[in-house]
């Protein structure tokens, strides 16, 4: 009985994966993730051979997969390489050339682990202004994207802010006896367009893979943003505000319906603020009549968890 | 029959121990698991830092300053120890240019008027007060818990690796107030009566007290930062340093006891503990320029 169970643990363990390799590229890329960089093997070691093997057709677990052999045939790099002399006979005339093949000239495909083309993504987010040390307005937002090809999606984002002053606010009143003249930013909307250039993968403390990706994003949309009166007998005004934006962003993969987002925006606009002489204009309307305007660059940082739907996708190509 | 029995479930026992004990990472939970689950991450890895000296000139500026903002070029000179763990040092000499604010204070309507004027401080003391930082630096112990690589446009593939650093910062800083502009040689204390008689009280006046925020500052280092490594020795490296010490940018009053200085009553001092953040950008040179892989 011993032995037997020996023996079928042996054949668990030693047993293919199942399934053909099939295209080098399969699952939208995720093959070019070691492809680039020859030689360098990598494994995740949170996938088992058991569930490896079950999960080999249909878009398995969520962890990265790596296939250990190319079928049923046991790998044999001489006979391989005798073949293709064989075709190189066949096809050509004159000397063969044999190039060196070593660990180096294999390559490892790996499936990209995620995909998100046609499938929406739900983000709940915190944000905070970066570039203004006088203000500082703290956000609370969402987005809903919806991605046309797995590196393609539109979007649309909202937040709502609260601002709180700093230090230089208070000492630009107190030394030099000025009092600053600031806006906040109390809502803004957007139409955003999502692009997905740059993936890739990180080992942490070399134990375990994360997976990730970079996008930029650029939209258009509108704001309000409200005059904060130096004085305060006099009243503010809000603006209404047409907000360009582009950003840069990172999307780290947990699961097939989760990710951890982080990202920075820069929202540009132009904003009136109150006028130097605001006694001359004592009320709300003349004031925004006669405001000074300049040119905003609101750059935010943002973070926060994504849901994506449907939760989970299927590959449709062969590993 | 029974002594037999008793053998057989023996053995069986010690058997399955045996197994178990033979390959104790092969189930967890239930759960099947091949020699990979105890495998690195990565096999035959190109070991990008470790034992490896790092020499990388940069530029460096600061984020977000209040008033003078400090752009330079320094070295990082760094020694990797091992994968992960590495020591070294970095100075920057830089120089210092005016912010927005101080732009504002100084042109436009709301600008300060060229004589001190009630509390107002005049330009000139104003801009006197401000400290200049020339040169700052930092020795500090690295950790690189993240490796990893990246394609874009499933064209360009360039390995990187994120790591943090802390540390000790130190800096010198530097102002230039002469006496006719910072006269008050006692902030906070009774003045001597030139007629004689009884000392004046203080002038309460903090635009001609010394700004007391040169010199050399002792304090904390910490950063993040990401290397790109555009071949076998040379990455591009980005970080994020805060250059954390006692501070008075402005030079002025800011406890609002109406000079500048240590208070004597509540202790407190205009310098207080702030962050310098920066940017830096440089390229790093690896020494020996090969790399050896993991097995």
């Amino acid at each position: 009985m011993v032995v037997t169970l020996g023996l079928l643990a042996g054949t668990a363990l030693a047993g293919p994966k199942g399934g053909g390799k099939g295209g080098g590229k399969s699952g939208g890329g995720g093959g070019s993730a070691s492809g680039g960089d020859a030689g360098e093997i990598e494994m995740d070691p949170n996938s088992g051979g058991g569930s490896a093997a079950g999960s080999a057709a249909g878009g398995g677990g969520d962890e990265i997969e790596m296939d250990s052999d190319q079928g049923s045939a046991a790998p044999d790099l001489s006979a391989d390489l005798g073949l293709a002399d064989q075709q190189n006979v066949t096809v050509k005339e004159g000397p063969v050339k044999k190039t060196p093949v070593s660990w180096k000239d294999i390559v490892v495909v790996v499936r990209k682990p995620f995909l998100k083309v046609r499938r929406t993504e739900l983000f709940p987010f915190v944000g905070v202004t970066m570039n203004d040390n006088m203000i500082r307005h703290e956000a609370l937002g969402g987005e809903f994207a919806y991605y046309l090809t797995d590196v393609l999606a539109i979007g649309v984002e909202g937040m709502y802010m609260v601002h709180n002053f700093q230090e230089p606010y208070d000492l630009v009143a107190r030394q030099a006896r000025r009092l600053p003249t600031l806006n906040q930013y109390n809502w803004q909307t957007a139409l955003d367009f999502h692009y997905v250039p740059v993936y890739g993968k990180f080992a942490v403390l070399d134990k375990k893979l994360i997976t990730w990706e970079s996008y930029f994003t650029a939209g258009i949309g509108v704001g309000q943003s409200e005059v904060i009166p130096r004085d305060t007998h006099y009243p503010g005004f809000t603006n209404f505000l047409i907000q360009p934006n582009i950003g840069a962003n990172m999307r780290f993969f947990l699961a097939k319906w989760l990710t951890v987002n982080i990202g920075v925006r820069d929202y540009i606009f132009v904003d009136k603020f109150e006028p130097t002489d605001r006694v001359m204009y004592p009320t709300a309307s003349l004031a925004s009549a006669h405001a000074d305007s300049a040119l905003i660059n609101n750059i935010m940082f943002m973070a926060g968890i994504s849901f994506w739907l449907p939760t989970s996708f299927e590959y449709t190509t062969f590993r | 029959m029974m002594t037999k029995n008793y053998v057989l479930a023996a053995l069986l026992g010690l058997s399955l121990a045996g197994t178990a004990g033979a390959d104790p990472a092969s189930v967890s939970g239930g759960r099947r698991l091949n020699s990979l689950h105890s495998d690195v991450a990565v096999r035959h890895r190109r070991l990008l830092v470790k034992h490896r000296f790092e020499a990388t000139p940069l530029f460096e500026s600061t984020i977000n300053a209040d008033f003078q903002h400090t752009v330079g070029g320094g070295l990082k000179l760094e020694y990797h120890l091992s994968d992960m763990l590495s020591i070294g040092v970095i100075g920057v000499y830089g120089t210092s240019l005016h912010t927005s604010l101080v732009d504002k204070l100084l042109t436009g309507p709301a600008a300060l008027p060229n004589a001190p004027d009630m509390r107002q401080p005049s330009q000139e003391q104003f801009l006197d007060h401000l400290n200049a930082m020339p040169i700052h630096g930092a020795a500090y112990v690295s950790l690189t818990p993240w490796y990893g690589k990246l394609a874009a446009f499933s064209s360009a593939f360039v390995a990187f690796d994120f790591y943090f650093q802390g540390g000790v910062s130190f800096a010198s800083l530097t102002g230039n107030c002469p006496n006719n502009i910072c006269s008050d040689m006692a902030p906070g204390q009774p003045r001597p009566n030139p007629m004689g008689g009884e000392n004046l009280p203080p002038d309460n006046d903090p635009n001609n007290d010394p700004p007391l925020n040169t010199g050399g500052r002792v304090g904390l280092y910490l950063a993040g930062g990401i290397h790109v490594f555009l071949n076998d020795f040379l990455a591009l490296d980005l970080t994020v340093r805060d250059y954390a010490f006692s501070d008075n940018p402005s030079g002025a009053d800011f406890n609002a006891d109406r000079f500048v200085g240590t208070n004597s009553k509540t202790g407190e001092d205009d310098n207080r503990f702030l962050n310098h953040l920066f940017f830096g950008a440089g390229v790093a040179i690896m020494f020996p320029t090969t790399v050896k892989r993991t097995p």
